[in-house]
């Protein structure tokens, strides 16, 4: 997020995940800033990516508005499932650069994200008493 | 999909030593049309490409030289070469063999050609 910032020269970043939740930020400075454009952030995600499906049968995949202060919205596919990102930027920088810099963060993001968590399989009554003499086994030191 | 910058472009990219030729909007910096080789990355190109240029009309107005015209950049393996306009950049991605003053005469025309 930093080097993304830096490269592309924006005035604000927020990555945030479709519940709305922040997961990090630059560039605001008051808390209730940051959460309340990632309310926002993750309703107009919502929204956009519902139009999509009713006009098209897939979401929209990003938001450009603006013309002088601009406002670009995308979504970064990870193994933990998709993260929302949020940027406003200005005549310093161009809808260009901060959407080669955003495909960079989105493989950066994707390579980084953590694994998803294993999913335990429920335990049967087979298999429980199996599962409690091995470690019992494990634990007395009998193994 | 051709564009009325298509039959320019393909003339452009005809040049000897050209390898590929874009028309990208000044601000956005987003090819608008494109003629290049396979496997190039023309949207990489004209966001930075679009960039550049803008920043040298900024250096340009800063320096009191006025505004600019055509820009060249030389690198190891070939050149660069950018003229632009109010909203339109005429990019030229060109080989070190390539003979630049054709090809600026070649995008004046083109130039021309878009006014």
């Amino acid at each position: 997020m930093t080097r993304f910032v830096k490269d592309a020269g924006v005035r604000l970043a927020l990555l945030l995940l479709p519940s709305g939740q922040v997961l990090a930020q630059f560039g605001f400075t008051r808390a209730m800033d940051v959460m309340s454009a990632c309310a926002l952030a993750a309703a107009i995600h919502a929204s956009s990516a519902e139009l999509g499906r009713m006009l098209d049968g897939k979401p929209f995949s990003g938001l450009h508005a603006g013309r002088v202060r601009q406002l670009f919205l995308a979504e970064a596919q990870t193994a933990r499932g998709p993260y929302i990102f949020l940027t406003v930027f200005d005549a310093d920088t161009s809808l260009g650069l901060v959407r080669m810099y955003c495909d960079e963060l989105k493989v950066n993001l994707a390579a980084a994200a953590p694994p998803p968590a294993a999913i335990q399989e429920p335990v049967s009554d087979s298999t429980f008493e199996g599962e409690l003499n091995k470690n019992l086994a494990v634990l007395f030191g009998r193994v | 999909m051709s564009t009325q910058f298509t039959a320019v472009l393909d003339a452009l990219t005809r040049q000897r030593g050209v390898r590929a030729s874009m028309v990208v909007d000044a601000a956005d910096g987003i090819a608008i049309d494109w003629n290049l080789q396979f496997g190039q990355d023309g949207d990489r190109v004209a966001a930075l490409a679009g960039s550049l240029y803008r920043k040298a009309c900024q250096s340009a107005l800063a320096a009191g030289l006025g505004s600019t015209g055509f820009m060249q950049l030389e690198a190891d393996a070939g050149t660069l070469c950018l003229l632009g306009g109010e909203t339109l950049v005429l990019v030229v991605v060109a080989e070190r063999d390539a003979n630049v003053g054709l090809i600026r005469m070649e995008m004046r025309r083109a130039a021309q050609a878009f006014a």
